[in-house]
């Protein structure tokens, strides 16, 4: 269990995993948004229509990939922490979009190849999934730049180096993980 | 204030990292779209979605790099993500070369219904640079936590650490006078990184009143100069320890550890702080 936990928090890498995969649905599904609106005029036949269908098709792969990493970054939050109640709306509205797009797919399946606009219903959904995202994304971003989950956890001993070298007071070798 | 407003600071989230999720999608997307249209030539407009895909990805890059530039320029000239970052930037630049080119070579193509091997060669070197310029663009943040509670630090990020030495000070029986010219001017809530035989700490005006201690926190080691100041405590940008400037005593964790602290003086009119043999001791 304990190697695949270490290969989902990207310790292989030297990266943590959940924010690599999380750029592509970020991506994808405000530019699904995107080239529903542009498919309103007329560019290049059905070729925005394509090309959002294959955004959410590329984001939603995307996004099952990312959502067993992310699961495990946050189970190594502690509960008592700010960032865990952040992670657990992050993880909420993550699964509504998902849905929301899921469901926008399907919407799509039968006419993303003749079509040459994109309809009303699927229009709205990307628009208020793509909403939803960017609140979401952003409570992603508060977990890293306001509390500091997964920053120095991999680098701790190299500047646990530096810290020695300037003289500083440490803490004993064994820390608890964390 | 332009600079602040780049930096995300009233967003408390820097905007560099918002931005990239953008290019990074749509070339890879392209890329794929390329894959695909080789893989099944028969699929109408794969080729002119390619091509969206990648304009979008090339408008968003030069979108987010202006940003980054900000980003790259607030970084410390001594930090150790430095030399990272600028591998980070001549990375992407080069990739939006390679981008800038591809887009070129395509516009006249579209039509086609697989991609041709020339442009398609681009895209997989783009994307292998891309790879490259994002993870290390993801160490700074995880490694070095370049950006990482920024948004807290009201005043300049230090932009590089003073060197000074007890050599050429007075000493004074087991205390040494170092005097340091510069503190003298920091008003409140500003810092300087400075270092003094191998000995590294932050100087900071709060309330007035000068205090240093130790540079690094004693958790996960932050760079407590950038750190923010709540009352007479400064708090680490990285995972909000607090400690008491005056004592070093944690005040909230997660660190457990208290600082080192020196004592600021004034003496004959210069300001400096007294390193003291245990200090030279321990490092």
């Amino acid at each position: 269990m304990k190697p695949l936990l270490d290969f989902l928090k990207g310790k292989w890498l030297g990266h943590p995993l959940h924010p690599i995969l999380a750029h592509v649905p970020m991506a994808m599904w405000p530019g699904a948004l995107i080239f529903d609106l542009l498919s309103q005029c007329p560019i290049g036949d059905n070729a925005m229509v394509r090309l959002s269908f294959y955004a959410i098709i590329f984001g939603l792969a995307a996004a099952l990939l990312a959502a067993p990493t992310g699961l495990v970054d946050w189970s190594g939050i502690k509960k008592e922490k700010p960032a865990w109640k952040i992670g657990l709306y992050h993880m909420s509205l993550n699964l509504i979009v998902t849905l929301l797009f899921a469901v926008n797919l399907a919407l799509r399946w039968q006419t993303f190849r003749e079509a040459s606009e994109v309809d009303r219903i699927p229009l709205l959904l990307s628009a208020v999934g793509t909403l939803i995202l960017i609140c979401s994304a952003y409570l992603g971003g508060r977990i890293v730049y306001e509390y500091g989950i997964s920053v120095a956890r991999m680098s701790k001993k190299k500047w646990r180096k530096l810290a020695a070298a300037g003289g500083a007071n440490l803490p004993p070798e064994k820390e608890k993980p964390c | 204030m332009l600079k602040d407003l780049l930096e995300g600071k009233p967003l408390r989230h820097p905007i560099h990292p918002m931005l990239v999720h953008f290019p990074i999608g749509f070339l890879i997307l392209s890329f794929l779209l390329d894959l695909v249209s080789l893989a099944f030539p028969g699929a109408p407009n794969l080729v002119r979605c390619s091509f969206y895909a990648m304009l979008l990805g090339v408008v968003t890059a030069l979108l987010a790099a202006v940003p980054g530039f900000v980003d790259y320029s607030d970084i410390r000239r001594d930090h150790p993500g430095k030399a990272i970052a600028t591998r980070h930037m001549t990375l992407n630049l080069m990739v939006v070369a390679i981008y800038g080119i591809n887009l070129w070579l395509r516009s006249s193509a579209l039509t086609e219904s697989k991609i041709n091997l020339g442009p398609l060669f681009f895209s997989f070197i783009g994307i292998g640079l891309l790879s490259a310029s994002g993870y290390l663009g993801g160490r700074l943040v995880y490694d070095e936590g370049i950006a990482v509670g920024r948004h807290k630090h009201k005043t300049p990020t230090p932009q590089d650490t003073l060197h000074l030495s007890t050599g050429y000070a007075a000493k004074d029986g087991e205390t040494t006078f170092v005097s340091v010219p510069n503190a003298e001017h920091l008003r409140n809530g500003e810092t300087l990184r400075v270092e003094i035989d191998k000995q590294v700490m932050t100087i900071a005006r709060i309330e007035n009143e000068l205090y240093a201690f130790q540079e690094f926190c004693t958790h996960r080691f932050g760079p407590l100069s950038e750190g923010s100041f709540h009352g007479l405590n400064v708090q680490c940008p990285w995972h909000n320890s607090c400690f008491d400037v005056r004592t070093g005593k944690v005040t909230n964790g997660p660190a457990k550890v208290d600082l080192k602290t020196f004592k600021v003086e004034t003496r004959d009119g210069q300001v400096g702080v007294l390193i003291t043999k245990e200090h030279d001791q321990k490092t």
